[in-house]
């Protein structure tokens, strides 16, 4: 429980610091230690398997394909945000979001069932019991998934042709995958 | 393995971070911040799922956290794709300047 609450305030630091650092390569980093700690989660909760996939996906992949992005983008720019917009947009959404997270938080604690006792069944989580949940009751999914990045590729490929539109010259751009 | 932490403490902890990932969401204007914040709003859902996996014993719920971090890998190719396309138009990372749906 200690390791839990220890776990859970790095995290919600993380998340924090995600949202609040000023330049998007500090989120970036806070994010890779937020995905870090949520990895460990689900090891505390008996997923290795997506334990694994969390850091290698994220960690991996994800956040390497967003600091491409972002040293390609904003290398040597500091820009302040602007602050124009709708008054008082910035205090009520937080104040609702905020709302909503407690409102959710409660509701999950309150209606929580308290520790289990009961052993889990072996291989829970594990790797061989994923790949047949996988590749048997559950192949749909994974169908679902393949077709899913096959479309994304496509349309990363479509949205980064070099397109002459007259106003700029024609120029390679960056595929970000 | 006996679980020691209860999943509604797990699931509350999803519910704050989802919180601080819509305050992000909301708050910024950085497109790359925002979407790193609805990326912790992914994380959040999958930390939820995980959790009530394990306090149901059924790994259905990790499947489903499976098919989230894989929607979230394909949704940051395009997203970042999306990006990158509007800064080489605008040279500028505000999402205020995305305001026309003109081509």
């Amino acid at each position: 429980m200690v390791g839990f609450i220890i776990l859970a305030v790095l995290s919600f630091a993380a998340a924090v610091g995600v949202v609040a650092a000023r330049t998007p390569v500090h989120s970036a980093l806070y994010l890779i230690g937020n995905v870090v700690t949520l990895a460990v989660f689900y090891l505390l909760l008996n997923a290795e398997f997506m334990a694994a996939a969390q850091v290698i996906v994220y960690a991996g992949a994800i956040m390497v394909l967003f600091l491409f992005v972002v040293t390609l983008l904003t290398a040597g720019k500091e820009e302040r945000e602007r602050s124009e917009g709708l008054p008082g947009q910035r205090a009520l959404s937080g104040f609702l979001a905020i709302t909503a997270g407690v409102l959710l938080a409660g509701v999950a604690v309150r209606y929580s069932a308290g520790p289990s006792v009961r052993p889990f069944a072996s291989g829970y989580g594990s790797l061989p019991a994923m790949g047949r949940l996988l590749w048997g009751p559950g192949f749909d999914y994974l169908a679902v998934v393949a077709l899913m990045l096959l479309t994304a590729a496509l349309a990363v490929l479509v949205l980064n042709r070099a397109v002459d539109d007259g106003r700029r010259p024609a120029k390679v751009k960056e595929d970000p995958s | 393995m006996i679980r020691a932490v209860p999943a509604g403490d797990v699931v509350a902890l999803a519910a704050a971070l989802f919180a601080v990932g819509a305050v992000g969401v909301l708050v910024r204007k950085n497109p790359l911040i925002m979407f790193m914040s609805a990326e912790m709003m992914w994380n959040a859902a999958a930390l939820a799922f995980i959790g009530y996996a394990a306090e149901w014993h059924q790994m259905q719920g990790q499947l489903m956290a499976f098919l989230i971090i894989a929607t979230a890998a394909a949704e940051v190719g395009i997203g970042l794709a999306l990006i990158v396309w509007v800064y080489h138009k605008k040279l500028r990372l505000d999402v205020d300047d995305v305001s026309e749906m003109k081509g």
